[in-house]
């Protein structure tokens, strides 16, 4: 019989990774179950990686806590997993005495979720906090907490340190049924060693587990009810990004006054220097992630708005995700199943579930606490993650010294975001490991510039191909399905 | 040959030192047509000259264009693609111009103070600022100084996000330079079923290139009314294949989750939008996008040279000098061409006057002519190069139409007036137009005291 865990978490999203890192510290041991092949494939992948302060959630709700929360916690996070997060601090910009009432709004909102030092500012130090932004804006709500990260490398930097502290990570293993053992009434603590209350069935085999923790972003709502536990609907609340060219200086992000259902079309810089316009809202299909001209439009005449000088032609990259909403409410859902004890939800986690996913993490364990899961910290356990070499922001020596290592760091495959072929073998070769030509993307930016891997994307598949021993015919750009070449042309092989 | 190729031996030695840096008189950035054609032009004309090459090869792009059509009016001989390259790789070879393959260049510094080290080699330089290109390959990171530099880094494709193709965004969408990589240089086969959007060179070449290889080609769809290539690709390429051309049609939505299953195509209408109803579902799976061309001026920007908006290339002089003293740009990261050839003659044309920088022996008389070349908004002309003239000189103007007509005439206007008006003809946009200017028209405009030359190209109507 194969090993039972204690707990299982379903989906290596961003929420999924962060609590998988948060509960490796205790003497458990964990498997993170994904559908896809790789880490954060879902929402996590297609947002626009901003770390939100807090002062949007209304009062009183689970995300009006855990947003603050998180968006505090990441300096310590990005210390310690060593992921690229920038705290820049943001503006809410007002044209009208209407904005600046709203705006007013916003901020009392911000003080009861324990946003700090959020100010109404005018024109001057608008200009002076970023030079850019529109002249037509008389007011701005100011917040010194708002940063953006890479909301794949976090993901990634997250579950990489779980692994490295013994996590085990199943990948191409969508759950399709889930047998649960229905105990008496003693509550799940009482139970002994071993005893697997959960079989998740999945085509990569079965999981064992004691304590099921629903982290599966879009596919939260199937994982529920195949428990048996809580039935709701996901609302797929779909959103069109567009990440255009580096700047010399990355912008501050900056937010219109919200809307009811959105924060509205947002323009941002981003830890590499590009600038990512985001999002649009609209309800469609769930998992649609087709971009709509409409929708680009939109965000273009938007961001043009806030900043009246941004080159919108150049144009990198356009892709859609989903915020996966509990239909009904716009809060999160983390806690014990009523129904289901020994299930633990962090469900419905749409925006702002970036700026969450740390104090969801943090919030999780201490669910855990309560339910009376004995979490006893380990001796070994190791917060830092050994960050892997990024040959682009390396200074000089660093770069020289690489090369001495190791030739393969000193031959670039992607020029434009300077990648050696060093650098992705490493990505190749991490713990989880990149298996895809997207998945080498995610980790090392090799074909996320703006040739969009027209001339790196061969040599990339070469190298997927030689490190994973398959043939090109079997490199996939993404998930199953996805292949880039058939095989060899007729004649020589 | 001095070559410090990753493969040769003698790069190993130096790894360990720090960063060295190394002298020359131009240095060379990008080794295909371009790059080979001005260090050639450059090495003949006396200079010490250094090229920097990403690959491992020489020849650029032209290694994968095994097309034949090349060379015709340089060699008056119709080659491929490496054929035409390895006629230029023989005549490096065969000089001491040093090769850095498998190279990188990080950036050019040509800040004052910048070079590490004099060249030493040619005292009648004066106080020219000397240029530091950082490089690195797998034997280290390397400085070259020079007292010129001559840009030649080509251009990259124009990627389905920069036209904003909605739909999905499965695996199969391919530029058609990347698909050309997969077929020529790798042999893989990229897929079964191909559409081809853009009628552009690359996209007809391998409209042919796909069917000779037992990939069927749906379609080519072009957004504008006519076809963006040579008429002799469209006859060769896909008229000899019954290959259909849909004129006035673009790809409105990629459909397909993991590969490519289908592209939806519409009609456009006169203001290139598309028609609702028009649309139509295409089964393949393979979408190659031939949609433009773009100058890789990344590394340009970083040293301070000035583009031209809408060539996205440098502006130049006539000596196809950039608004940076000693950096000179040529081939398609100037502006993008039509031929090969003609990559060949504007890059020799770049590599001599850098040369004559580099040596302190300019070609052109001190005039103290200033006076920029633009383009009348009126007309047809999309550009027109050389931005800036600085010399009465005989200068050679290059530009492009943006649309096709069967008579126009080109003009050259100063103020309200014409200094020069050229004979009715067909024009096309696939055609990189060129004709020389006479120094007494150049004369003539800075008698008149102005400051910018118009050059216009109306459409005529004929009776």
């Amino acid at each position: 019989m194969a090993e039972t865990f204690d707990i299982a978490i379903v989906g290596a999203g961003i929420t999924g990774c962060a609590i998988a890192r948060q509960l490796a510290r205790f003497d458990l041991s964990i498997c993170v179950v994904e559908a896809a092949n790789d880490i954060a494939l879902g929402a996590s992948k297609a947002n626009g990686g901003l770390v939100h302060a807090g002062y949007d959630p209304a009062p009183g709700t689970v995300k009006a806590k855990v947003n603050a929360r998180g968006c505090e916690l990441y300096g310590t996070w990005a210390q310690e997993l060593g992921f690229l997060f920038c705290r820049t601090g943001s503006m809410v910009l007002g044209f009208n005495d209407e904005d600046r009432a709203h705006l007013e709004k916003l901020r009392q909102n911000g003080l009861a979720n324990g946003v700090p030092e959020l100010s109404i500012i005018g024109p001057e130090r608008i200009h002076e906090l970023e030079p850019r932004a529109s002249a037509k804006a008389t007011c701005a709500l100011w917040c010194p907490s708002t940063g953006y990260v890479d909301p794949f490398e976090v993901a990634i930097a997250a579950l990489e340190n779980a692994v490295a502290n013994g996590v085990t990570f199943m990948r191409s293993a969508p759950v399709k049924a889930i047998e649960v053992v229905r105990s008496d009434d003693k509550g799940v603590a009482a139970e002994g060693e071993g005893y697997a209350r959960f079989t998740l069935v999945t085509p990569a085999g079965d999981v064992h587990c004691r304590y099921l923790i629903n982290a599966a972003g879009n596919g939260a709502a199937d994982i529920s009810h195949m428990a048996g536990a809580e039935e709701f609907q996901m609302v797929w609340r779909q959103g069109n990004i567009v990440v255009l060219d580096k700047e010399p200086r990355a912008l501050m992000p900056l937010y219109p006054v919200p809307t009811p259902v959105s924060k509205g079309v947002i323009v941002t810089g981003t830890v590499h220097g590009n600038t990512v316009i985001t999002a649009t809202a609209a309800v469609r299909e769930p998992g649609n992630t087709q971009t709509y001209a409409g929708d680009v439009n939109a965000l273009l005449g938007g961001a043009r708005k806030l900043v009246p000088d941004l080159d919108t032609r150049r144009v990198v990259r356009a892709f859609a995700g989903g915020r996966p909403v509990i239909k009904g409410t716009n809060d999160f859902f983390i806690g014990q199943s009523a129904v289901v004890s020994g299930l633990f939800q962090a469900a419905g986690i749409q925006s702002p579930g970036v700026a969450s996913a740390p104090a969801i993490a943090e919030r999780m364990e201490q669910v855990l606490r309560d339910a009376g899961v004995a979490l006893r910290e380990r001796a070994d356990w190791d917060p830092i993650r050994r960050v892997p070499d990024d040959f682009d922001r390396a200074p000089l020596a660093r770069k020289e010294e690489l090369i001495e290592t190791d030739p393969a760091w000193g031959q670039i495959v992607c020029r434009c975001e300077t990648v050696p072929e060093a650098e992705i073998v490493a990505a190749i070769r991490r713990r989880p490991g990149a298996i895809s030509v997207e998945g080498v993307k995610r980790r090392c930016r090799a074909g996320m510039g703006r040739c969009q891997s027209g001339f790196c994307q061969s040599r990339v598949v070469a190298i997927l191909a030689r490190e994973l021993g398959c043939d090109p015919s079997e490199v996939l750009l993404e998930d199953a399905g996805s292949w880039l070449v058939e095989g060899p042309l007729k004649g020589v092989r | 040959m001095a070559t410090l190729d990753m493969r040769d031996g003698r790069a190993e030695t130096g790894a360990t030192e720090a960063v060295q840096t190394q002298a020359f008189d131009v240095i060379v950035i990008g080794g295909g047509p371009a790059g080979m054609a001005a260090a050639l032009a450059a090495h003949k004309a006396g200079a010490q000259v250094a090229i920097a090459e990403r690959e491992q090869h020489l020849g650029g792009i032209l290694r994968q264009c095994i097309h034949p059509g090349f060379g015709l009016s340089h060699f008056k001989q119709e080659l491929t693609g490496p054929e035409y390259a390895q006629r230029f790789i023989d005549q490096v070879r065969a000089t001491d111009i040093a090769l850095f393959l498998g190279s990188m260049v990080l950036g050019i510094d040509s800040s004052e103070g910048a070079g590490a080290a004099d060249p030493g080699t040619n005292e009648g330089a004066g106080d020219a600022a000397i240029h530091t290109v950082t490089l690195m390959n797998r034997a280290g990171m390397l400085k070259l100084t020079g007292r010129a530099v001559v840009l030649a880094m080509g251009c990259r494709e124009r990627t389905r996000s920069e036209i904003k193709i909605p739909g999905s965004r499965p695996a199969g969408v391919f530029t058609a330079g990347l698909a050309q990589r997969y077929i020529n240089i790798e042999n893989l086969k990229p897929g079964s079923r191909a559409v081809i959007l853009g009628s552009g060179d690359i996209g007809l070449i391998m409209a042919r290139r796909c069917t000779l290889e037992g990939i069927s080609v749906e379609g080519v769809y072009e957004l504008m009314p006519y076809a963006n290539g040579l008429r002799r690709n469209v006859k060769n390429c896909l008229d000899d294949f019954g290959i259909p051309l849909h004129l006035s049609t673009t790809v409105t939505r990629v459909i397909g989750h993991d590969r490519v299953e289908a592209v939806e195509v519409s009609q456009v209408d006169e203001h290139l939008a598309p028609i609702p109803g028009t649309e139509r579902v295409v089964p393949c799976d393979t979408l190659l996008l031939s949609v433009g061309l773009i100058p890789e001026n990344e590394l340009s920007v970083g040293a301070g040279v000035e583009l031209d908006p809408r060539t996205r290339g440098a502006v130049v002089d006539q000596n196809l000098q950039t608004g940076v003293p000693g950096i000179f740009a040529c081939g398609n990261v100037l502006h993008v061409h039509d031929l090969a050839d003609n990559v060949t003659t504007e890059s020799e044309r770049a590599g001599a006057a850098a040369a004559a920088y580099a040596l302190g022996g300019s070609a052109d008389v001190e005039t103290g002519a200033n006076c920029q070349l633009t383009v009348s908004p009126a007309g047809i002309a999309g550009y027109a190069l050389p931005g800036r003239i600085t010399a009465v000189a005989l200068t050679k103007l290059n530009f492009r139409v943006r649309r096709p007509v069967d008579a126009a005439r080109v003009r050259i206007l100063a103020g309200d007036e014409e200094l020069f008006a050229g004979k009715v003809r067909p024009l096309k946009p696939s055609v990189m137009e060129s004709f020389p200017l006479p120094a007494k028209v150049i004369q003539h405009a800075l008698d008149q005291g102005v400051s910018e030359i118009v050059l216009s190209v109306d459409p005529v109507e004929e009776a």
